[in-house]
């Protein structure tokens, strides 16, 4: 049993530290790229940029100020500090659904963007402040998964993760690899593609360094193994919503889309995505997430009480 | 940590003569001839090893995990909310366990004796039929709420929780300066400052032998299942909040979070049919007991404000129907009225033949014109209320204000006496308090906490509220207060603690 409104503010929650945590990754790969004097630096930059739906697209600034922006600009909607204080504020509306662990974590990582002290570290070595950020995030979701129960409210919250983990990454190879692609991709490209999904060391115990357009796409489009390619995040959800569903009789929209989406996925023809590309299957998964998304409101936040109320 | 025999260093000895000013007012450490009380003589020992740099760290540490917990309350600017912790002082507060004996006892009393009453002018009003408590002085309350007029309340429990706060006189007697029978706050910090000081001194709290605060969410639970309807089985509690926007929002969530019960705002809640229920993920969920942190005004726009959006529409007709409990109950304020206060005394004898325990503080009623006169002739040396606020506001401290404010006030009296009662001003006592890297006596009240339900229990420990400011007498947090733990001693000093 669990009130609605705090399954909605676990699951925005979810999705926020997860925004937060990508964000922070494609503001490091830039200011990683940018220490390259090839034309890779800009593209890596319009890739992330484009990745977070920035027009900007032209000349980009330097690199260092595109990701300070792209991390405390706190009045664009899209920007770490701007997440995390939406993952916060959701945090304190089911305070007593947490654990002490969970919300001691996030909460300190939100108190260092708001007492200056992560903008100052920033200011001193950039990529460093941004690894830490990076690894605070982690250590928020360990200690999520290690101390709560993994029952409903913790479900709900992974079913955030996962919803917009998913997203991201489609968005992300659509940039590159969609009918409008922002850019040319290079071999080093490529590399900070991976990067971005922080998918490079994995992508390579697979594939070895043979790095091309066709196995990126197969990898985190399609592999079952790898936490952030987008089938993974969808057979996720499937699990989290079957789960969530059971006091729906087994059955609810946001499970059926969530099922429908996978199966997709999971029984797609990999060669017709190679020879055709992927840009009408990745803005599927776009919009079918979009769709699992309200569903799951629909679902089980803003249903109808007529169709609840006691006989 | 091994806190014996550690050398003294720099640190001046703490003393009452040399940097601890005694003023007129009972300090709780130092006796009148500046020995260190036996109550304190574990703590004061401690403190004379620590160097100052050693107090500020602790005193660092300690503000540093409220900030982490999240422990704060918020304040509202032009441009952006800033979250403050409420200051909170590492010396505990030390009161010894006879003297908590009669604490104890005195709260008990008095809440019996108010609970009754409360029963008796929601009902029959024999005691305002008897004269002994003036009929419109009750009836004309604005906190009277005549929609409770001949409603069941189990056990007579009107009052579940109950915060007052005592003061400690002159020559060392504990007051009760009011009693606070509607929301009162605070026990979370309560609990919080105990956890803290376990940490920033632990030696010195094993062997000082203190009683455990950490029962109060579990006996807060039984206390409110024991307001549920006999014929539910397994009754749903929960925590009912204005809003994470509340000043006390942490502490509704920390309640809620140690009590395992869902916290709900108004808007998760529908009533249907007479009955309460909440909306969950899989449906409604029906709710039996409510323990509301959201005041009377706001629990029903349907018989209260109508402009209130925290509560929720028919909530009284269910309580009314039996088919929810409302803790505290609806009404329960207008005993802790600040003019009915003055007839606590009479209350006790009335309805349980006792003599008071705790006596509460001499209160000159202003709606008695010979009352109202010595009252306005004496404005330089007596604190007034109004009668209907709280947390330190329409007050005047007479020895503290300037003439110009006490005229003023003196006109607001003539204009509408009923609304004020005039107290002696009485010097609180003082504890010793780390300011600014100095120890420094300030004055503290004390809030304990009292529990009834089917039974009446007090948890052997009190929020301690200081005043931060040297010489202020204004201890709410509203008004720049802080707090500091408060340690009940399970034996006398020396008496052999394990």
């Amino acid at each position: 049993m669990m009130l609605a409104r705090v399954a909605d503010s676990l699951y925005w929650m979810g999705r926020y530290i997860e925004r937060a945590e990508h964000l922070s990754r494609l503001a490091f790969v830039m200011l990683h790229a940018a220490l390259d004097r090839t034309d890779a630096a800009a593209r890596a930059t319009r890739i992330a940029l484009a990745a977070v739906g920035d027009p900007e697209t032209g000349l980009p600034g330097r690199a260092v100020d595109s990701a300070r922006r792209l991390v405390f600009d706190r009045d664009t909607g899209d920007s770490v500090f701007a997440s995390l204080a939406q993952a916060r504020e959701n945090a304190r509306q089911v305070r007593d659904q947490m654990t002490t662990e969970t919300w001691e974590r996030l909460n300190l990582l939100y108190l260092r963007f708001m007492e200056g002290t992560a903008q100052a570290a920033f200011e001193i070595d950039a990529a460093a402040a941004l690894q830490d950020i990076i690894a605070d995030l982690h250590l928020y979701m360990g200690a999520a998964d290690a101390t709560m129960s993994h029952g409903e409210g913790w479900r709900f919250m992974r079913a955030g993760v996962h919803s917009e983990r998913a997203q991201l990454i489609a968005r992300l190879l659509r940039v590159c690899f969609g009918e409008d692609a922002a850019t040319a991709v290079d071999h080093i490209t490529l590399m900070n593609l991976l990067r971005m999904a922080c998918a490079l060391e994995p992508y390579l115990r697979v594939y070895t360094a043979d790095i091309s357009a066709r196995y990126i796409l197969e990898f985190l489009i399609f592999d079952h193994e790898f936490p952030r390619s987008i089938r993974y995040c969808t057979a996720q959800l499937e699990e989290h919503l079957s789960q969530l569903s059971h006091g729906q009789g087994g059955r609810s929209e946001a499970l059926r889309l969530a099922g429908r989406l996978n199966a997709r996925l999971q029984y797609a023809d990999i060669g017709e995505v190679a020879s055709h590309g992927a840009s009408a299957l990745l803005a599927a998964v776009g919009e079918e997430c979009a769709a699992i998304h309200a569903a799951i409101h629909e679902t089980f936040v803003a249903y109808p009480l007529e169709m609840s109320l006691p006989a | 940590m091994a806190e014996a025999r550690t050398i003294e260093n720099q640190q001046p000895p703490l003393s009452a003569e040399a940097s601890y000013p005694l003023g007129e007012a009972y300090d709780e450490m130092f006796a009148r001839d500046g020995l260190t009380r036996d109550n304190y003589s574990v703590l004061h020992r401690r403190i004379r090893t620590l160097s100052a740099e050693a107090l500020a760290d602790r005193q660092r540490t300690l503000e540093r995990s409220f900030l982490l917990q999240g422990i704060t309350f918020t304040v509202y600017g032009a441009e952006s909310a800033t979250e403050r912790i409420i200051p909170t002082d590492l010396f505990p507060r030390i009161i010894p366990a006879a003297e908590w004996a009669t604490i104890e006892a005195g709260l008990i009393q008095r809440l019996r004796a108010l609970n009754l009453f409360l029963g008796d002018i929601y009902g029959q009003q024999r005691i305002l039929a008897d004269g002994i408590v003036p009929r419109d002085l009750v009836l004309g309350a604005p906190s009277y709420r005549r929609e409770m007029q001949h409603l069941f309340v189990a056990h007579g429990a009107y009052v579940n929780v109950c915060g007052s706060d005592l003061i400690r006189g002159v020559d060392g007697t504990f007051f009760v300066l009011e009693d606070n029978l509607r929301v009162p706050s605070g026990v979370s910090y309560m609990l919080a400052n105990r956890d803290a000081s376990r940490r920033t001194f632990p030696g010195t709290f094993r062997r000082a032998g203190v009683r455990p605060v950490e029962r109060y969410p579990d006996l807060l639970l039984s206390t409110l299942k024991s307001m549920a309807s006999d014929h539910r089985a397994n009754p749903q509690i929960v925590v009912l909040t204005p809003g994470v926007y509340n000043s006390a929002y942490y502490e509704h969530a920390y309640l809620a979070r140690l009590m395992g019960v869902p916290l709900v705002e108004g808007r998760d809640l529908v009533v249907h049919d007479n009955h309460v229920f909440m909306r969950t993920t899989t449906g409604l969920g029906r709710i039996d007991v409510i323990y509301r942190r959201v005041d009377d005004d706001f629990i029903d726009p349907l018989i209260f404000r109508r402009d209130s959006a925290l509560g929720v529409a028919g909530l009284f007709n269910a309580y009314r129907a039996g088919n929810v409990a409302i803790c505290n109950a609806p009404g329960a304020g207008v005993a802790d009225d600040k003019a009915v206060y003055a007839y606590v005394p009479a209350i006790i004898k009335y309805y349980l033949g006792e003599d008071t325990i705790l006596p509460g503080v001499k209160t000159f009623l202003c709606r008695e014109p010979a009352q109202l006169s010595h009252v306005l002739a004496n404005l330089d040396s007596l604190v007034v209320k109004a009668v209907g606020a709280s947390g330190g506001y329409g007050m005047l401290v007479g020895p503290h204000a300037s003439a110009a404010e006490r005229s003023a006030f003196a006109e607001a009296l003539k204009a509408d006496p009923s609304n004020y009662i005039a107290q002696p001003t009485i010097q609180l006592s003082t504890a010793p308090c780390l300011i600014d890297g100095q120890i420094e006596p300030r004055h503290v009240d004390l809030r304990p906490f009292i529990l009834s339900g089917e039974t009446t229990v007090v948890t052997p420990g009190a929020l301690t509220r200081v005043a931060l400011k040297r010489g202020s007498l204004v201890v709410n947090s509203s008004q720049g207060g802080g707090s500091k733990d408060t340690w009940v001693l399970a034996d006398e000093p020396g008496g052999g603690a394990p």
